[in-house]
C-alpha cells in the first residue's frame, strides 16, 4: 500500500504540471462539449479528437483523451435535461425524471446535483480504483496465455449477452468484429489473410476508421432522420438543490457510486445498465415509486452518479487486465496502443510513471468537470441552440480530419464510410454494435493467446480446462451465455422497443 | 423490417460461407500448432451456425395478418425528406473523399460544407458562406499549423 501511495504522489506530481493540467482541462471541456452536442457519443468523440493528441507526450495524450471521455459521459446530462435527448447512451434514463424536473422549471437543480453526483461518484472510483490496481495487476501478472484467452472471452460474452435483446445477433456480431480484426497480416506467422493483394489490408481494418463510421456517421445518419428538439427555456439560476432535494439525493448518491463502480469492474457491462440498475433501485426504495417519471430528483441523482462511477470503474479491466468494458474504452485503448502502449499488467510494471499520472488525473478531471458544470451550464445550454445541420456538418468535417490524419489514408476514408452505412442498417435493425467493436480491437488479442496456448500444449486444446483458472473463466463464460439464452429465448428476435 | 432482418441473415451467412472457403485455402495446422486458417475457420463456422439458426428463427416466427399494418416496416424507412438529407449526406462524404487528394483539404472542405448545408436545409447564405471558410481555411491553420495534424495540400497548393 506505501509503494501504491508513492507512485500516487508521484502520479499527482506529473498530472499537475501546467501542461498535463491545461490538458486535463481541455479534455475535459471538449468531452462536456461532444456529450452536449446530440448525434455525436463518447466513443466517436473520442475517436475524431485523437489528432488533436499527436504532437502530445504519451502522458498527456492519455490524460487529454481520458478527460475526454469522462466529460463526454457528465456532458450528455445536459441534452436528457434541456431536450429529451440523451447525448449518450448512458444518459437516457436521466430523460425520465431530468427533463420532467426542467419542464416544472428545475433544470437547474437537476443539472447541480448531476454535477455534484458525478463529483462524488467519479471522485470515490478513482478512490477505489487506486486500492484495488495494484493488486489486480500482480494477480494479472501470473495469468499465461490461457488465462488471458479465457479472461477475454468471459469479457465477449458479457458484452454479448448483455448488449441486445437477440443473444444470436450479438453473436452474429461478435463473431464479425473478430473476423474483421484478422484481416491482414497473421499476427504469429506473418501469412497475409483475406487481404486480396490490396496493400491497404495488409494492416487491417484501422480500428479507430470503423469506430468513427459505426458510431459518428452511423449516428449521423440516423439523427437526420429525426426532427431537431427543441431547447426547454427554463431558469438556469438555482443549481444548489434546496434542502430537501439534498436530503432526498445523498442516499442515491451513494448507492449510484457503489453500483456504478462495482459494474465498471465487470467486462462488457457497458455504461446503460449501472444508470438504469440505480434507476431501478432508487424507485423500489421510494416511498413513492409511482412519482418516477414525474421529475424526482433521485431519479436524476442516483443515475448520474452511477454513469461517472462507472467510467472511473471501467478503467480498472483497462489498466489491470487490458480489456475494455465499452467501445468508448476500446477507442482509449486503441490510443494506448496509437501511443506505443498495451494497456494490462505489464504497463504498471514498465510506466509506472504514466499510469499512476493517468490516474492521478482522473481526480484532478473529477474536479475540474465540477468546476466546469456548474459555472458553464448556461454556456452548454446556449451550445445546444446552435442548429443541429452546422454541428452534423462539421461533426463529419472532424470525422473526416480523423479518420484521414491517423495514417494519411484515403481509404480509411471509405472504410469510415462504408462502416457509417452498415451501422447505420444495423441500428435501424436493433443488431447491438458494441459486440462488433469490442471483437474488432481483441480478435487479435485473442488469437495470439490461443495459438500460443496451443503452442504450448502442443495443440492439445485440453490446456484451457486443464488449468484451474483458465477452466473457471470458461465455465463461467458457458454459464453466461446459457442463462442469457435462457433469458432472452422467449422474446422475439425483432422487438424495435426493446433498447 | 422482417425482410430486413432476413437480407441481414442472408448477408452474414454469404459472409461467413465466403470465410469458410477463404480460410480453408490458408494452412490450418503447422509444426508449432494453429496455422494463420484455423482461428477465421472456426469463427467463419460458428457464424454460419448463427446465421441459418436466425433465419430458421425467422421463419418460424408467426407473420403479421394479412392486409394489417407493420409499424415496424413503416419505421424502418425514412421519410422522403430524411431520405434525401441521409443519401446527400453519404453522396457529398464520398464525392469528398474522392477529390480530398487532388484538391487538398480546404477547397475540398469549402465545398462539402456548403453544398452539405445546403441540403441539410439551411438558406441563410452569409452564415454557410462563413461556417464554410472557418471549417475549411480556420480549422485547416489550426490543425495543419498549430496541431501540426498532417492534412493534404491539393495541386493547386490548397
Amino acid at each position: 500500500m506505501f509503494d501504491t501511495l508513492q507512485y500516487l504522489m508521484a502520479g499527482f506530481a506529473a498530472a499537475m504540471t501546467p501542461t498535463n493540467l491545461m490538458f486535463a482541462f481541455i479534455g475535459c471541456f471538449l468531452g462536456t462539449l461532444i456529450g452536449v452536442l446530440p448525434g455525436i457519443g463518447p466513443a466517436a468523440g473520442t475517436a475524431i479528437l485523437i489528432p488533436l493528441t499527436f504532437q502530445l507526450d504519451a502522458t498527456g495524450a492519455i490524460i487529454m483523451l481520458s478527460a475526454i471521455y469522462y466529460g463526454a459521459m457528465y456532458g450528455g446530462t445536459i441534452t436528457s435535461v434541456l431536450i429529451n435527448v440523451p447525448g449518450e447512451a448512458a444518459s437516457v434514463i436521466t430523460c425520465l425524471d431530468g427533463h420532467a424536473m426542467a419542464k416544472k422549471g428545475r433544470a437547474g437543480a437537476a443539472l447541480g446535483i448531476a454535477a455534484i453526483g458525478s463529483f462524488i461518484g467519479g471522485l470515490v472510483a478513482t478512490v477505489l480504483l487506486v486500492v484495488v490496481a495494484t493488486p489486480l495487476s500482480r494477480l494479472a501478472l501470473s495469468f499465461g496465455p490461457p488465462e488471458f484467452f479465457a479472461l477475454m472471452i468471459v469479457g465477449l460474452v458479457l458484452v454479448t449477452s448483455l448488449a441486445g435483446n437477440s443473444l444470436i445477433a450479438g453473436v452474429l456480431m461478435t463473431v464479425t468484429g473478430l473476423l474483421i480484426s484478422l484481416i491482414g497480416l497473421d499476427p504469429v506467422r506473418g501469412a497475409p489473410r483475406f487481404t486480396f493483394g490490396i496493400p491497404e489490408l495488409f494492416d487491417g481494418f484501422g480500428f479507430i476508421p470503423v469506430v468513427m463510421g459505426l458510431f459518428g456517421v452511423g449516428e449521423i445518419l440516423a439523427t437526420a432522420e429525426k426532427p431537431y428538439r427543441e431547447v426547454i427555456k427554463t431558469s438556469l439560476s438555482g443549481l444548489i438543490p434546496s434542502r430537501d432535494e439534498w436530503r432526498r439525493s445523498m442516499g442515491a448518491i451513494w448507492r449510484g457510486t457503489g453500483i456504478g463502480f462495482f459494474l465498471g469492474l465487470i467486462p462488457g457491462v457497458g455504461a446503460i445498465i449501472p444508470t438504469f440498475m440505480s434507476y431501478i433501485i432508487e424507485k423500489r426504495l421510494s416511498k413513492h415509486p409511482e412519482q418516477f417519471g414525474t421529475g424526482v430528483i433521485e431519479g436524476v441523482a442516483g443515475p448520474e452518479t452511477a454513469n461517472n462511477s462507472y467510467a472511473n470503474g471501467a478503467m480498472v479491466p483497462l489498466l489491470t487486465l487490458g480489456i475494455p468494458s465499452s467501445p468508448t474504452i476500446a477507442v482509449l485503448m486503441g490510443a494506448f496502443i496509437i501511443n506505443g502502449l498495451t494497456p494490462g499488467p505489464l504497463l504498471f510494471q514498465e510506466r509506472p510513471d504514466l499510469v499512476w499520472a493517468v490516474i492521478a488525473s482522473f481526480f484532478i478531471g473529477n474536479v475540474l468537470l465540477l468546476i466546469l458544470n456548474l459555472p458553464l451550464v448556461g454556456l452548454w445550454a446556449k451550445i445546444l441552440e446552435i442548429p443541429y445541420q452546422y454541428i452534423c456538418a462539421g461533426t463529419l468535417l472532424f470525422c473526416m480530419i480523423g479518420a484521414y490524419s491517423i495514417n494519411q489514408s484515403i481509404f480509411d476514408l471509405w472504410v469510415m464510410l462504408g462502416c457509417g452505412v452498415i451501422g447505420y442498417l444495423l441500428r435501424k435493425l436493433n443488431f447491438p454494435l458494441a459486440p462488433l467493436v469490442l471483437g474488432l480491437i481483441l480478435g487479435p488479442q485473442i488469437e495470439k493467446s490461443m495459438r500460443t496456448s496451443l503452442e504450448m500444449s502442443a495443440g492439445d486444446f485440453s490446456i484451457f480446462v486443464t488449468r484451474p483458472l483458465s477452466a473457471c473463466l470458461l465455465a463461467l463464460s458457458v454459464a453466461i451465455l446459457v442463462f442469457a439464452a435462457m433469458q432472452l429465448a422467449p422474446k422475439e428476435i425483432r422487438d424495435p422497443n426493446a433498447d | 423490417m422482417r425482410r430486413g432482418w432476413f437480407v441481414t441473415a442472408g448477408a452474414f451467412l454469404v459472409l461467413f460461407a465466403g470465410t469458410i472457403y477463404l480460410s480453408s485455402k490458408l494452412p490450418l495446422l503447422d509444426a508449432l500448432g494453429p496455422g494463420p486458417g484455423f482461428f477465421p475457420l472456426i469463427l467463419a463456422l460458428l457464424g454460419a451456425v448463427l446465421a441459418v439458426a436466425m433465419i430458421v428463427q425467422l421463419v418460424r416466427e408467426p407473420e403479421a395478418p394479412t392486409g394489417a399494418p407493420d409499424p415496424a416496416a413503416e419505421a424502418f424507412m425514412p421519410d422522403g425528406g430524411a431520405m434525401f438529407r441521409m443519401i446527400g449526406i453519404v453522396v457529398l462524404l464520398a464525392a469528398a473523399f474522392a477529390v480530398l487528394d487532388p484538391l487538398g483539404y480546404r477547397l475540398t472542405a469549402l465545398f462539402f460544407i456548403t453544398l452539405m448545408l445546403l441540403v441539410l436545409g439551411v438558406r441563410n447564405y452569409l452564415a454557410i458562406g462563413l461556417v464554410a471558410l472557418a471549417l475549411s481555411f480556420g480549422v485547416f491553420h489550426s490543425f495543419y499549423y498549430w496541431l501540426k495534424v498532417p492534412l493534404p495540400i491539393g495541386e493547386f497548393g490548397l
